[in-house]
């Protein structure tokens, strides 16, 4: 058992942080939250729909995105081409993809793939993705490692543009500091259970 | 049902476009495969009228055997944190695996379209009447040794000894295929009625795919 | 502890009266004394059967209830179901080689489905050690005990289907009141099932407990620790004592 007797409500237009040690179970709450894990005891409901449920679960998924610690790119395929395969974003054409890779600043890398692309330009590819089609959970787990003051710019950037359109934002990390401003709240992750920072 | 299906050809659009960077099974696998057909006549003997006969059954065994690899190439298993964006975008696990089930299915019918002039060069196998239905039979092999390919490879997604356990999943399940495509070469080579055969080519595949739906999701909650 | 030495002991008691038994029986006219390999080819292809029997339906419990001793059993009985099986097809082919003059007869379809049986489920428990943490291995095999059991049936009604040189079925076949066997074979061949059940049921209580235990290993290293709990802060400026 890694979480136990966690408590969290987070409201629409939020953002909340969570900080907590190595090992605190900071990733396997966001997991929970983006039901890809599955509870095994106690309730989650994730935009109205228990988690529990996995069959009501397939349905909801497309509205929440997870920017994990590792990013989630194909490396065969160029960075236009990470974006344009997913299913939910193929529809919108080559144009607004092209007009997303130049807002994250990759437009002249459109066409490196992204085994040669660094973890930077990478991180800006998922970015990329979020602003394409915003989405109403949006989950950060370290997204700020390895960037630079420009991309961890745009963290925030996504991260309050996802706030305006209505949708949550929980943000994991070590450098809460760098998106101060933006913060709802702050929770501190300790022995499995969430406090209000002090 | 259509999101099941968008889902899966963004799915095949992936993985053809990615092996058609890696080029895995176009510049290893292919060869190889051609490699292992030139080892028989070699480890038998230069009778040509053996090496006729044992011609169509090599191939068989050589299609199975090797395209256990085309099913397991490298592009084919994503790594965890782009399966997780790809059910994150919606496409579920059933449709995941519906759709590498048919990049695999046309990738492995490219590696037959490729062995079989081999084999006809190396063999001299005797004519054939009615040999377009082998590319009916051609079809069903792939598909099926493609879906089971496909359930190996999620069951062992991940494993250190991934290369060494698939394969002896998918080998033991094969052997009915490999049965059925002899057994369908040899009948039409004799002017028989084959129709028994291609139906239970038909209810294999139609079994494993079906299996592989139902059975994705569980194996994909037991990945997390 | 106790039931197990039960159980064992039994085991050896009806197996010594099987011995006996079997020995009793008179040569046949064609096959000689090899016939009395019967003995033991029968009972451990039943067994063989029992073990994947209970391996699908502790398969099935488990992606039913995520419950692991269901998972446990399933395996436990498996491992022991190829135990049975590498059994059943020596005796096969140490009774083939004097009575058909082969060791192995591809013509066979029911030597030659049962290999590939074997293989399948040699497969199954090389997916177990392949997989370190108890459920995501649990989750992985249930599915794979499941389908592995579509084999058993076409295994067994092989020799129906394909006539082929194999003996046809002695127990569990469709027309029972006809039975192939000799009366004379029977009290030997039910014996040696009886003892071959008590020592698979011995076999899968220890292997259970063993895996119990197992589990319960890797649990206590790995999560039944809370949160948080596993790091400590560094000491900074600090070295080691």
């Amino acid at each position: 058992m890694i979480l136990k007797d966690l408590d969290l409500v987070v409201e629409a237009s939020e953002i909340v942080a969570v900080r907590g040690p190595n090992g605190s179970g900071k990733t396997t709450l966001l997991r929970l939250i983006s039901t890809l894990l599955a509870p095994t005891r106690g309730s989650a409901h994730i935009l109205g729909v228990d988690a529990a449920d996995r069959q009501a679960v397939l349905g909801c998924r497309h509205r929440i995105a997870l920017v994990g610690h590792v990013p989630a790119l194909w490396p065969e395929l160029t960075l236009a081409e990470n974006i344009s395969v997913l299913p939910n974003l193929r529809p919108l054409g080559a144009g607004p993809i092209a007009e997303a890779l130049k807002t994250v600043g990759l437009a002249k890398a459109a066409d490196r793939r992204a085994d040669r692309a660094s973890l930077g330009m990478q991180r800006r590819v998922e970015f990329a993705r979020i602003r394409l089609n915003l989405p109403d959970v949006l989950l950060l787990d370290e997204a700020h490692a390895g960037l630079d003051a420009g991309a961890a710019a745009l963290v925030e950037d996504t991260a309050r543009l996802v706030q305006s359109n209505g949708g949550s934002v929980i943000v994991v990390s070590h450098e809460v500091a760098r998106m101060q401003g933006a913060l709802s709240r702050v929770l501190d992750l300790v022995d499995g259970r969430l406090e209000a920072a002090s | 049902m259509s999101g099941l299906l968008w889902g899966a050809m963004s799915v095949i659009r992936k993985d053809l476009l990615a092996e058609g960077r890696a080029g895995e099974v176009l510049t290893v696998t292919i060869p190889f495969g051609a490699l292992a057909l030139l080892f028989f006549p070699l480890s038998i003997n230069t009778d040509l009228a053996v090496i006729r006969q044992i011609g169509p059954g090599i191939f068989w065994a050589v299609v199975l055997l090797f395209g256990i690899l085309v099913t397991l190439r490298a592009t084919a298993a994503d790594p965890p944190q782009c399966r997780d964006l790809l059910l994150l975008s919606g496409v579920e696990p059933a449709s995941i695996f519906l759709g590498r089930t048919a990049a695999g299915t046309l990738l492995l019918l490219v590696f037959e379209l490729v062995l079989a002039p081999v084999m006809v060069v190396f063999y001299s196998p005797e004519g054939i009447a009615g040999w377009p239905w082998l590319f009916v039979v051609a079809g069903l092999v792939a598909i099926g040794l493609a879906a089971l390919g496909t359930l190996a490879a999620t069951l062992s997604t991940g494993l250190p000894s991934r290369s060494a356990i698939a394969p002896l999943l998918v080998a033991p399940l094969a052997a009915p295929i490999l049965l059925a495509a002899t057994e369908t070469t040899d009948l039409l080579r004799t002017g028989q009625g084959i129709i028994r055969w291609i139906l239970l080519l038909v209810a294999m595949d139609l079994a494993l795919i079906i299996a592989g739906m139902l059975v994705a999701g569980p194996l994909e909650e037991s990945m997390q | 502890m106790k039931t197990q030495s039960v159980i064992g002991g039994a085991a050896v008691v009806v197996m010594g009266v099987g011995l006996f038994l079997a020995i009793e029986v008179p040569p046949e006219q064609v096959q000689g004394d090899f016939v009395k390999m019967l003995f033991i080819h029968v009972p451990s292809v039943m067994i063989a059967y029992l073990a994947f029997t209970v391996g699908l339906v502790g398969s099935l419990a488990y992606l039913a209830t995520k419950n692991t001793s269901a998972d446990r059993l399933a395996a436990a009985s498996i491992e022991i179901g190829v135990v049975f099986t590498m059994l059943t097809l020596a005796t096969g082919m140490i009774w083939g080689r004097p009575t058909w003059g082969v060791w192995w007869d591809w013509g066979d379809a029911r030597m030659v489905s049962a290999l590939f049986m074997l293989f399948f489920y040699l497969g199954y428990l090389a997916l177990r050690r392949g997989v370190t943490d108890p459920k995501t291995r649990a989750g992985r095999t249930a599915v794979l005990g499941v389908v592995a059991f579509v084999q058993v049936p076409i295994v067994h009604f092989s020799v129906t289907w394909f006539r082929t040189l194999h003996q046809p079925a002695t127990l569990f076949r469709p027309d029972v009141g006809n039975a192939p066997l000799d009366s004379v074979f029977v009290p030997p061949l039910l014996t040696a099932l009886a003892a071959f059940l008590l020592v698979y049921l011995a076999f899968i209580r220890a292997r259970y407990r063993l895996a119990d235990r197992q589990d319960e290993l890797a649990a206590a290293q790995m999560t039944s620790e809370l949160a948080g709990s596993a790091v400590a802060e560094p000491i900074l400026g600090g070295v080691h004592e």
